[in-house]
């Protein structure tokens, strides 16, 4: 009687499981090359599981917005306690799903995407196999999301400030575009100026003079951007939204705390030695000179001169120093060393001046006219298979094969932009992997490049890669976009939900978890003597997972009893 | 392997080398260089010894630094000790070879700290194994001193003592060497900063040269590699294919002993006994029906490959798997030949300090072409399962 | 405080698409008008991607998808903006939503109504090297996957004769023959305009051959080539006599000298076309012609060097803007100037040409609604204040992606989070100001 009352009163509802499984057609693609009726036939007939009620169905294009709402529709009226949805690939639409089951009672890691698209009807010709390949996967389906969990949001508060490392071109750029009223920004500048390394770059901009000059004059006057000077970053830890810094001043040795939402490298790069070549071999006598150097001379008083003081009749500019020993090209040196050619020409039209380049790679669409001003003001342009350099000695190769030599009063080279020196340091600080050049190492060369495997960490200017001022700057303002639509003042982001988690009963702290972790989610808890993850940072990869000898990881929503269920049900 | 530098220091023996070596350990504690040793005992009943932690010099007599047998391998003592942290006193521990490498490996994975320890090691003739020195310790006796002589294993020994080639100085503080000298004398090598200073607390004088007790024990490692090398051999036609493997693991019971032995298997729980590894009885039949049978409990055999999969990168061949089978498997032998293939192949050593981290933590993308190869290899080494 | 108020983006390609998820992730409304039936842009023409080849629809089918299905987007195919008044902060917008005959709710993309329709004509998305009917979707894998009627092709909509043959064959009565554009008005607080690029008119260079030797491709047609869901499903025949090349030719930069500026995408893509080449027919050989390689930036030169030798060789040539190709027996010749020797020459099966990017012919029409001044190039300007802004001559209306100027995926994506973050800050100081 009491089993009676219950039943009726629909409390049931709660002790039986009633799993819905929804298949889309897919329009032809699935409803094509897959037997549906057979498949809700069989599915319907399963008496395999105890207290569970199944209801099989399927529709058009589940996707749809009139689908969406069939579905939610079907999950209320039902009362499904699980939910399965046979379709296409969960990149596609698992996140669509997710939606709908929101929108209902029914907790949306309570339900599963079976890819019977990618997996079976666009791969396999023959129906009959494709129905059988379609239907174990179903079944699969339904085994694993019986066993998976309610798993519920955390938000999480979060800093809108934002803490960028290094005051160069990048770093200001950033600051000028994310700072305002609602959000700090904290610019932490290694040497004693801002300005970085093109403080001494004349004319690398179309149509500007003072360019760098006036942005350093709009950063340190907004009242919404501190500047620490002679500063050096000490230790961060946290995550995307709460970011907890130390800053070390290195002139008084006093430690700063500050907290930050998001931290934007913008660490710079520096020139490529060229004496680290066997190609290039000169002393500190010789008037030999980096295209930086030369740089500074031209925006002093006296210009590009040699030590004596005298004007340089003869100079070489050689490109492409570096290119061959790194095995990448620098982008910019083309552009500026006819830029420099043609500074060399204004300062005397008597200084012969010669270009040795590998090609002209000049990929920005108003850098053409530098080529064209370099031929018509008489610089010769020579195209080498190879070249050296004893002194101001130069030995080259020609395109055509002969080998010659000239020599000349002096010598600027172009050496390749490489990473800075501090790029392991903050690669190790913030968790953020190098590339195989050492630079840091983005999300997604095409989708993501100012994304970094630690979220909330964002890379920019040459700390990404060689590349010119320009670049640098839209890289930085890519940065400030990604901050800007995300870390809003007031809003609170919410973290991944199906993240891992680790026993404390049978985790012993070998830490095999916390070194394979790329996201630096993992911490070592030394008074309890295990490992921690932490929820807010964890992305539930699983690499954890399959580092532990003893099985002390869990990773919610991928747990081993729910794969190994659904794989023998599938293969059953 | 020998890695002394030059020169070492000379203990007086007047019994025999243990005995030099307790005399040390006295001088180390009344001189406040050390606070502690660990060192083994026998037992009451006199047919076992017993790792035990002391700092009070009139109980030294009654230990036997280089003991017969290995009940419980060091390594584990030193887990015991250290597992919470390295602590704020010294601990002088004198243990095997193998016990030490275990130790720094043990470290590698957080369970032991050794920031205050000094680690100590002697020349290791082999160990007898522990069920023949419980049914006869007098006989065994007998065995080992012919053994420490000689500085061989006899037909007495651990299998794996045969053919261990580490049973000379390896990366630990300090080493005491007398391989050679009928003992009459002890070298004390040390192996770290931690070593030398100890011994400069001592007063003693890195006098003697080693070369002539190196060549003794270069050797002797001559005689180990060649047993290595025709045990393996033999190993590798037994384990051949799946069927070699299941023939070898038949009488498996599934006891787990050979884990609980193990100085590395650390984890609290075997992910053989957990919920996940546990099968639906559905599953079970069909796979019967599938394969003709099941045997049960099911993965005896996984349970193995499992192991070595998790640890068979630091083992030291220490030979306690083996002393603990209540079936008598030889799964010390099994466990090296595949700890030496996989540790060479990862171009890893276990036991070695040297700051080359833990080969499965690390990932390098120009390993990978080459793990391609060696799969091919393998495949064409290897006939098909059956 | 969050931010509210809507923005309009035109063009559904990378750039568009990303600063509209970008957006609408904080929680603005977008109004993303795309000219095509379907978006995805350039980017879904390509089988592969370089630097790393990655599959393209791997990469963008997520992005699509979310795309589609974001509440804040609301995506307008086949539209086009016909004014945009106001300023910044309020821009008064047209947009006409061309009809499409059928509908977008209804129709399951069963493709029933494909074959019944008598018109068969080139399809423009697949460079013309297959027909598709008057109802058709660009191509396999489309999205939205919903057909349109090519209006003006139509025998009922364009030619007034009484036909129905695809109404009549839709089981779902999803065709609405008389269907007639909408005008919609909208209120935005910014635009993007990311419309995207065109290739230089090869015909202009009739020394290359292109429109009179069937050997001669234009690189988005070998690009529907090579690709799995293309023409010929991927398989390289040539035109005309469906012969596999044992041959080919890639001429670099066609174009630059015309256009007077570099693309700086075509040496990696010559080098991709070379790999897919080599990969798919082992026997051919493959040349790149060239006088200067471009390769800037941490990711490409390696795959550069990984190209030079094994798949392709290089050959140079010391003028190539005076490459010329002919007619050889049932090949083709190419000829070439070396500074070290007297002209060369190769003869080949097949000929690809690396050509400019250039702007869109549409984008003068675009400029003009949306009140933007153009570069003496053509692209849409920005306004160069040394501060590397998106904003183009007019306040509020920013541009990004290959309608600024020629670029590849990574820097087009870049300039789109950069004018999202631009647009985003006024958004923000909209919001706080009401």
């Amino acid at each position: 009687m009491k089993e009676f009352e219950m039943q009726e009163s629909g409390q049931d509802r709660k002790l039986r499981a009633k799993v819905g499984v929804y298949i889309c057609e897919c329009g032809p693609n699935i409803a094509g090359k897959v037997d549906l009726d057979r498949i809700i036939t069989d599915i319907s007939e399963l008496d395999d599981y105890q207290d569970v009620e199944l209801v099989v169905k399927k529709y058009g294009f589940l996707c749809s917005a009139p689908g969406k709402e069939y579905l939610e529709e079907e999950i209320n009226s039902n009362g499904f306690t699980h939910l399965v949805i046979g379709a296409c690939s969960p990149r596609d639409h698992d996140s669509t799903f997710m939606g709908v089951c929101k929108k209902t009672d029914l907790n949306p890691y309570l339900y599963r995407i079976i890819n019977i698209r990618e997996h079976c009807s666009w791969v396999i010709d023959d129906k009959e196999k494709a129905t059988v390949k379609a239907e174990s996967y179903i079944r699969g389906g339904i085994a694993r999301v019986l066993r998976q969990s309610e798993l519920f949001e955390k938000p999480l508060d979060i800093n809108p400030d934002v803490l960028i490392i290094g005051g160069g071109v990048a770093g200001m750029e950033a600051a000028l575009s994310l700072s305002s009223d609602d959000r700090r920004v904290f610019l932490v500048e290694k040497t004693d100026r801002l300005g970085g390394v093109s403080i001494d770059l004349s004319g690398i901009l179309p149509g500007q003079g003072e360019v760098i000059g006036k942005k350093i004059e709009s950063v340190l006057g907004n009242g919404n951007i501190r500047v620490f000077l002679n500063t050096r970053v000490e230790n961060v830890i946290g995550f995307l939204g709460n970011f907890e810094i130390e800053l070390l001043s290195e002139e008084n040795t006093e430690i700063t705390e500050i907290m930050s939402g998001a931290i934007v490298v913008a660490a710079g790069g520096t020139l490529f030695d060229p004496r680290e070549s066997d190609r290039y071999s000169y002393s500190g006598s010789d008037e030999v000179y980096t295209s930086l150097s030369i740089e500074k001379m031209f925006a002093g008083d006296d210009g590009a001169v040699l030590r004596s003081g005298k004007q340089p009749s003869s100079v070489a500019l050689i490109h492409c120093v570096g290119r061959e020993e790194k095995n990448y090209c620098s982008g910019i040196c083309c552009s500026y060393m006819m830029k420099l050619a043609c500074f060399f020409k204004k300062q005397s039209a008597d200084i012969q001046v010669t270009e040795f380049y590998r090609d002209i790679c000049l990929p920005k669409k108003n850098d053409q006219e530098r080529f064209s001003e370099a031929q018509a003001a008489g610089v010769a342009l020579i195209r080498i298979k190879d070249i050296s350099l004893k002194g101001t000695n130069v030995s080259f190769e020609r395109i055509s094969g002969d080998k010659d030599k000239q020599s000349f009063d002096m010598v600027v080279l172009a050496p390749a932009l490489e990473p800075s020196a501090d790029t392991e340091y903050f690669a190790d600080l913030l968790t953020v992997p190098l590339d195989e050049f050492g630079f840091f190492q983005e999300v997604h060369k095409m989708t993501n490049p100012v994304g970094t495997a630690t979220d909330g960490v964002f890379i920019v200017g040459a700390a990404h890669g060689p590349k010119g001022v320009s670049d640098s700057m839209q890289f930085a303002r890519a940065s400030a976009g990604q901050i800007l639509t995300r870390l809003i003042p007031g809003e609170k982001l919410i973290p991944e939900v199906a993240v891992t988690e680790i026993s404390e009963a049978y985790c012993t702290g070998c830490g095999n978890c916390l070194e394979v972790c790329v996201y630096g989610a993992i911490y070592s808890d030394d008074s309890r003597g295990i490992s921690v993850v932490n929820e807010a940072v964890c992305r539930g990869c699983g690499n954890c997972f399959g580092s532990c000898p003893s099985g002390a990881l869990r990773t919610k929503h991928f747990t081993n009893t729910q794969l190994y269920r659904e794989v023998d049900e599938a293969l059953r | 392997m020998t890695d002394a530098q030059g020169k070492g220091a000379v203990l007086p023996v007047s019994k025999d080398p243990g005995d030099a070596i307790l005399e040390f350990l006295r001088l180390a504690v009344a001189k406040e260089l050390a606070d502690a040793v660990i060192l083994p005992m026998k037992v009451p009943s006199g047919d076992s010894f017993a790792w035990i932690l002391m700092n009070d010099v009139s109980l030294f007599e009654g230990a036997v630094p280089i003991a017969a047998a290995m009940p419980v391998q060091g390594a584990k003592a030193l887990r015991s000790l250290t597992r919470k942290g390295p602590g704020n006193l010294t601990v002088i521990a004198v243990m095997r070879p193998c016990e030490i490498r275990a130790a720094i490996e043990l470290e590698k994975l957080g369970q032991v700290h050794t920031d205050n320890l000094i680690l100590a090691t002697y020349d290791c003739p082999g160990a007898i194994p522990l069920q023949k020195y419980v049914d006869d310790p007098g006989g065994s006796e007998e065995h080992f001193s012919l053994m420490r002589r000689s500085g061989k294993p006899d037909n007495t020994a651990k299998p794996v003592c045969h053919y261990c080639e580490n049973f000379s100085m390896f990366d630990s503080d300090l080493h005491f060497g007398y391989f050679g000298f009928s003992e009459k004398e002890v070298l004390v090598i040390p192996g770290s900063d931690k070593g030398s200073e100890l011994l400069k607390g001592l007063d003693l004088d890195l006098a003697k040269d080693l070369s002539d007790w190196k060549k003794g024990i270069d050797s002797l490692k001559a005689e180990r590699e060649e047993a290595r090398k025709s045990a393996f051999e033999e190993t590798g036609e037994q384990l051949r294919g799946f069927s070699g493997m299941q023939s070898v693991f038949a009488s498996c019971i599934g006891c787990h002993n050979c884990q609980s032995a193990c100085p590395i298997c650390y984890c609290r729980l075997c992910y053989f006994d957990s919920e996940t590894a546990q099968q639906d009885p559905d599953a079970l039949i069909t796979a019967a029906a599938k394969r003709g049978g099941v045997s049960l409990p099911e993965d005896r055999i996984m349970f193995h490959v499992g192991r070595m999969t998790h640890m068979s990168l630091s083992c030291v061949s220490c030979g306690q798997c083996t002393d603990a089978c209540p079936v008598s498997i030889p799964v010390a032998g099994v466990f090296s030949y595949v700890a030496d293939r996989t540790q060479r192949t990862f171009e890893y050593e276990a036991g070695r300090n040297d700051g080359d981290p833990l080969p499965l933590r690390q990932f390098r993308k120009s390993e990978l072409p080459g793990i391609h190869e060696l799969v091919k290899n393998a495949e064409s080494e290897e006939p098909s399962h059956e | 405080m969050s931010q509210t108020g809507n923005i309009l983006v035109i063009g559904a390609g990378i750039a568009g698409m990303k600063a509209s998820l970008m957006l609408a992730g904080a929680s603005s409304k977008v109004y993303l008008v795309e000219k095509l039936p379907i978006i995805g842009g350039k980017v879904i023409k390509n089988e592969e991607s370089f630097p790393n080849l990655e599959c393209s629809t791997c990469m963008v089918a997520p992005i699509q998808q979310d795309v589609l299905q974001n509440p804040n987007i609301e995506t307008l195919t086949y539209s086009v903006v016909e004014k945009i008044e106001g300023s910044a902060g309020d821009f008064s917008v047209v947009i006409r939503k061309r009809a499409r005959y059928i509908s977008l709710t209804d129709c399951i993309g069963c493709g029933m109504c494909y074959e019944p329709c008598p018109v068969s004509l080139k399809n423009e998305w697949e460079e013309n090297l297959i027909d598709r009917k008057a109802i058709y979707v660009p191509c396999s894998g489309s999205l939205p996957n919903v057909p349109v009627i090519d209006s003006e092709h139509c025998l009922r909509i364009g030619g007034g004769e009484d036909c129905s043959l695809c109404a009549e064959a839709c089981a779902f009565e999803a065709i609405n023959l008389d269907d007639s554009d909408e005008i919609i008005e909208v209120n935005v607080g910014a635009v993007i305009l990311a419309t995207g690029s065109a290739t230089f008119d090869l015909s202009s260079i009739p020394d290359l051959g292109y429109g009179t030797l069937p050997g001669v491709y234009a690189p988005m047609e070998f690009e529907r080539l090579f690709a799995s869901n293309g023409p010929t499903l991927g398989e390289i025949t040539l035109r005309d006599s469906e012969k596999i090349p044992e041959s080919v030719a890639i001429i670099h930069c066609v174009g630059r000298r015309e256009q007077k500026y570099c693309s700086a995408v075509c040496c990696m893509y010559s080098f991709k076309f070379a790999r897919f080449l080599k990969h798919k027919i082992p026997s051919v050989r493959v040349f790149n012609i060239y006088s200067d390689i471009c390769v800037p930036g941490k990711s490409y030169q390696s795959f550069y060097r990984s190209v030079e030798g094994a798949d392709t060789e290089m050959l140079y040539t010391s003028s190539i803007g005076d490459v010329s190709v002919s007619e050889s027996g049932s090949g083709l010749k190419v000829s070439y100037p070396d500074a070290a020797v007297s002209p060369q020459s190769l003869n080949v099966d097949m000929v690809i040409l690396a050509a400019a990017l250039v702007a869109d012919p549409d984008v003068a029409q675009l400029a003009e609604v949306a009140g933007v001044d153009l570069d003496p190039q053509g692209f849409i300007k920005t306004v160069l204040d040394g501060s590397g802004s998106m904003e183009t001559s007019r306040e509020g209306v920013f541009v990004a992606g290959t309608a600024e100027g020629p670029k590849d995926i990574q820097n087009s994506v870049v300039q789109a989070e950069s004018a999202a973050g631009q647009v985003a800050e006024i958004m923000t100081s909209q919001a706080s100001s009401s």
